[in-house]
């Protein structure tokens, strides 16, 4: 039995040190609006969550598409605040420990939005590519009619940054996947080695084709034309 | 009339709260501070106790009706600091 084919229907990407000249599926804002979310959202969300959820507005304008996230890092800001605080036996903030979980950002864009569909967020230390295809394919072999896969990392803060791979930028990337419908995604075994893709790869990916590899999983994707 | 303690806890508010586009002229010392008035959720009444407990060394029971009087606005608020602050 042959896995289910993706398709990519459309995509949205935040990218703001890059140089997306003029492709109108980029917002390129160092500080992005955040219109999606009304102020009282917006406030607690830091600037990849307010991209992400400008981007899933787009792409998920009836607020009906099931809803993953991936994110290697996540909001390490905030995370690493909190074990600072907790360090000192400092009293924790209410607001941070909410917000630093994974899937804060899905679950704010879900109450402005009003989206009631399953949300995932995903962590998987490089491989998040490869996961979110995985769980794509899953969830539209169950009969979901499309999914919108996010995928966005800030740089760590600089007193993690020894620990981490080096950051090629922040950025944050949405696709809308189906099972027929858009370019198909070919996916085949690969021997490459590399880094692991970030978020700024998978952008570069969907704006150029060519074939992106995940080395830690030993699969490639290319975009049909 | 605003007082300097209300103005104090207006700041406060902000501050703790992250109220990006609010200035203290915005909090009506008399509407409603959570849901109506000013919009706060439950996540900034938690946010709100901790911050009465670092800066005024005031301790509230999380869920008490008690707590949700002296919570209403801000001039409940400040009269709930006036009585129980310790610092």
């Amino acid at each position: 039995m042959t896995s289910p084919s993706l398709h990519l229907q459309d995509w949205r990407a935040w990218l703001p040190d890059g140089d997306a000249e003029r492709d109108a599926r980029i917002v390129t804002d160092a500080r992005p609006a955040g219109r999606s979310l009304p102020a009282m959202l917006r406030r607690r969300v830091n600037l990849a969550g307010r991209a992400v959820a400008d981007l899933l507005a787009e792409l998920d304008p009836g607020a009906d598409s099931i809803l993953l996230h991936a994110s290697r890092h996540g909001d390490g800001e905030r995370t690493l605040e909190l074990l600072y605080a907790l360090a000192e036996s400092a009293p924790l903030s209410p607001a941070r420990f909410g917000l630093s979980v994974h899937n804060a950002v899905l679950g704010v864009y879900s109450i402005a939005s009003g989206n009631r569909r399953s949300l995932q967020a995903i962590a998987a230390g490089g491989d998040e590519l490869a996961a979110l295809f995985s769980e794509a394919r899953g969830y539209l072999a169950e009969g979901a009619p499309r999914v919108i896969a996010v995928f966005s990392d800030v740089p760590v803060p600089p007193r993690f940054a020894a620990h981490a791979p080096a950051s090629r930028g922040a950025a944050a990337l949405a696709m809308r996947l189906t099972l027929d419908s858009g370019r198909a995604i070919h996916e085949s075994p690969w021997q490459g080695g590399g880094e692991p893709p970030q978020p700024v790869d998978v952008i570069a990916w969907l704006r150029t084709g060519g074939e992106l590899g995940s080395p830690l999983r030993g699969r490639a994707w290319r975009l049909a034309p | 009339m605003t007082t300097d303690l209300e103005h104090e806890l207006k700041q406060l508010i902000i501050d703790t709260l992250e109220l990006e586009d609010v200035t203290p002229e915005d909090v009506d010392p008399d509407e409603p501070l959570f849901v109506e008035g000013l919009g706060l959720d439950s996540i900034d009444a938690l946010e709100l106790g901790l911050a009465l407990q670092k800066r005024y060394g005031i301790q509230l029971e999380a869920d008490s009706d008690e707590t949700r009087r002296h919570f209403a606005n801000l001039r409940t608020l400040a009269a709930l600091v006036e009585a129980r602050r310790t610092q």
